[in-house]
């Protein structure tokens, strides 16, 4: 694994508007970066994220399959107890899952390190999926990286192959927050991928969704939803007033009820309660749990919910020397132990591996200054090569 | 190779998702006004009566709904109406139009729709229309039509009470609620 630097496409600014990729620069900070790459041989990719990724959704079933068999699980992960029965149905009636990202820390050298798990809301799928696709394309042909290059990137085909496989027919309903431009372009390449699978997209708000007297969610043209993707954390949906309603209504969501359990911080301590001493897994503790006196003094402190980095505090010997602010942390807190992302020129990369239907399709590299990363995080397109 | 063969986007960046796809697939499809006329050209009696079966069924609720039945027979013509199962909330009578035919479904497009009914406006009776008032065909067999046509026309319902999703992302503005 190597970071390159590497000469920008002069014109990559009008192909990204020609492919639809509007927030390549947001709030006027950079966030596509093609002035490096990440190298990659073919090895690395197998061997140590595509399949870790592989194995590591095997063990979140485990967890799934033990959360709703406990309910004192289900109570540690913040899940509400109006929803226990919910989440553990959508598990045993298989509703089926669209996508994921693991996030892992991983230099090259040593094994990957999963960092958490966003199984409910993953952002970045357009970038990784579309855009560094058609880079590595043009890259290849204007001779930026070496004939013969490839990518770890089946995204887009899985996504497509994956929404016909679904069980789903006819409209689905496709939903994001308003305001972000970021969501709305991941949800616009979710009904792209939804329609070439020959389903019939619409768009909504989700501050727009309605509710009938039978207790249906509907559209603003008040037709019911029967089928709902949704760019919204399953974590504030049980909380909103339309909440009480998801348990009784026939709409079904993906993701489904059950990735709850996997988009949650708490998945990392059951993970290692279960699987202590895998490889690709930090310890990692609820928070008061007296075995977390394990991780000494170096270790992060993580809300059960948090995204981007929100309140993620760092401590290093006991002290506190990273503290990230947000609004998250009322529902309890998980520690891992302490591992650095790795640096590269200065920048501290982190590789989201991407899973369909749980079968690893892809990674997507984002890089921060800073160790952890956030916000201002930018997109860095990847290689392998030979 | 690790990477998809080809990255084809139908709409994205193009506004198209906000209306309908312009250049749709046609599939192939049949009509009829009864089993007899489906048995007649060749499919089977089962496939002919599950069809019709389910089209009955949605057109209960597919089909316009009107409180006054002069509305509806202006909508559809003279004795072309019939009482609704339906009520509306103050216990009153609802009226629909009488089924014309039937969309066949399942077999002739992989198993994706179902059966549907058909009905005629009362300014033109020669077209076999969806609840939704697409135009299918002129004449009962077989005909083809855009793959939206298929599908069972969206049934209407009353929103009662919206904004109940969203509060989460009301918390200090961020670039994405995702992540």
């Amino acid at each position: 694994m190597e970071r390159i630097t590497v000469e920008p496409r002069d014109d990559w600014r009008d192909t990204a508007e020609a492919h639809g990729f509007r927030f390549h620069t947001i709030d006027d900070e950079r966030y596509w970066d093609e002035s490096a790459c990440y190298s990659f041989s073919l090895r690395e990719i197998e061997d140590d994220i595509e399949d870790p990724t592989a194995e590591i959704e095997q063990m979140c079933f485990e967890v799934v399959q033990r959360a709703i068999a406990d309910d004192a699980v289900m109570a540690r992960l913040g899940i509400p107890e109006d929803f226990w029965d919910f989440v553990a149905d959508t598990w045993s009636q298989q509703h089926r899952n669209l996508y994921g990202r693991m996030d892992f820390a991983y230099d090259g050298k040593g094994p990957a390190k999963l960092f958490e798990y966003n199984a409910d809301t993953p952002t970045s799928l357009y970038e990784t999926a579309v855009f560094q696709w058609v880079w590595l394309e043009q890259a290849i042909e204007r001779g930026i990286v070496p004939d013969g290059s490839d990518q770890f990137n089946s995204l887009h085909e899985a996504l497509t192959g994956s929404f016909g496989q679904m069980g789903l027919t006819g409209t689905l309903h496709v939903a994001c927050c308003k305001g972000s431009e970021e969501d709305e372009g991941t949800v616009e390449y979710i009904a792209d991928c939804a329609r070439q699978a020959g389903l019939d997209p619409k768009l909504i708000y989700i501050e727009d969704i309605g509710i009938d007297t039978e207790g249906r969610f509907t559209d603003l043209q008040d037709e019911p939803i029967t089928d709902l993707f949704k760019l919204y954390p399953w974590e504030w949906i049980m909380t909103d007033e339309f909440g009480r309603n998801v348990p009784n209504t026939n709409t079904r969501f993906i993701e489904p009820g059950w990735k709850s359990l996997l988009s949650n911080k708490g998945l990392l301590p059951l993970l290692w309660e279960m699987f202590e001493g895998h490889p690709n897994l930090l310890p990692a503790y609820f928070d008061g749990d007296p075995a977390a006196a394990a991780l000494g003094g170096n270790y992060v402190r993580k809300p059960l919910f948090s995204r981007e980095g929100a309140n993620v505090e760092v401590f290093e010997n006991g002290e506190c020397t990273v503290k990230v602010d947000g609004d998250y942390g009322a529902e309890g807190h998980i520690l891992q132990a302490y591992h650095p992302l790795p640096e590269f020129a200065g920048n501290y990369p982190m590789v989201g591996s991407w899973l369909v239907a749980s079968q690893p399709a892809g990674i997507g590299i984002r890089e921060d200054t800073s160790l952890v990363t956030g916000n201002n995080a930018r997109f860095v397109p990847h290689i392998i090569s030979e | 190779m690790k990477r998809s063969k080809s990255v084809k986007l139908v709409a994205m960046g193009t506004g198209l998702l906000l209306v309908a796809a312009c250049e749709e697939a046609k599939v192939d499809t049949a009509l009829f006004e009864s089993v007899k006329q489906c048995t007649g050209l060749g499919f089977s009696v089962q496939e002919c009566e599950s069809n019709y079966r389910e089209a009955q069924r949605n057109h209960v609720n597919v089909a316009p709904k009107y409180t006054a039945k002069a509305d509806c027979e202006a909508d559809f013509g003279a004795a072309q109406c019939e009482v609704a199962p339906q009520r509306t909330s103050n216990g009153g009578s609802v009226f629909m139009p009488l089924m014309a035919g039937y969309l066949m479904g399942s077999m002739l497009s992989g198993g994706r729709t179902a059966g549907q009914p058909l009905y005629k406006s009362a300014n033109d009776r020669s077209t076999f229309r969806t609840g939704d008032n697409k135009p299918v065909a002129k004449s009962v067999g077989r005909t083809q039509v855009a793959q939206s046509t298929t599908r069972p026309a969206s049934t209407k319902t009353r929103t009662v009470s919206r904004g109940g999703f969203g509060a989460g992302a009301r918390s200090p503005m961020r670039r994405s609620f995702g992540g």
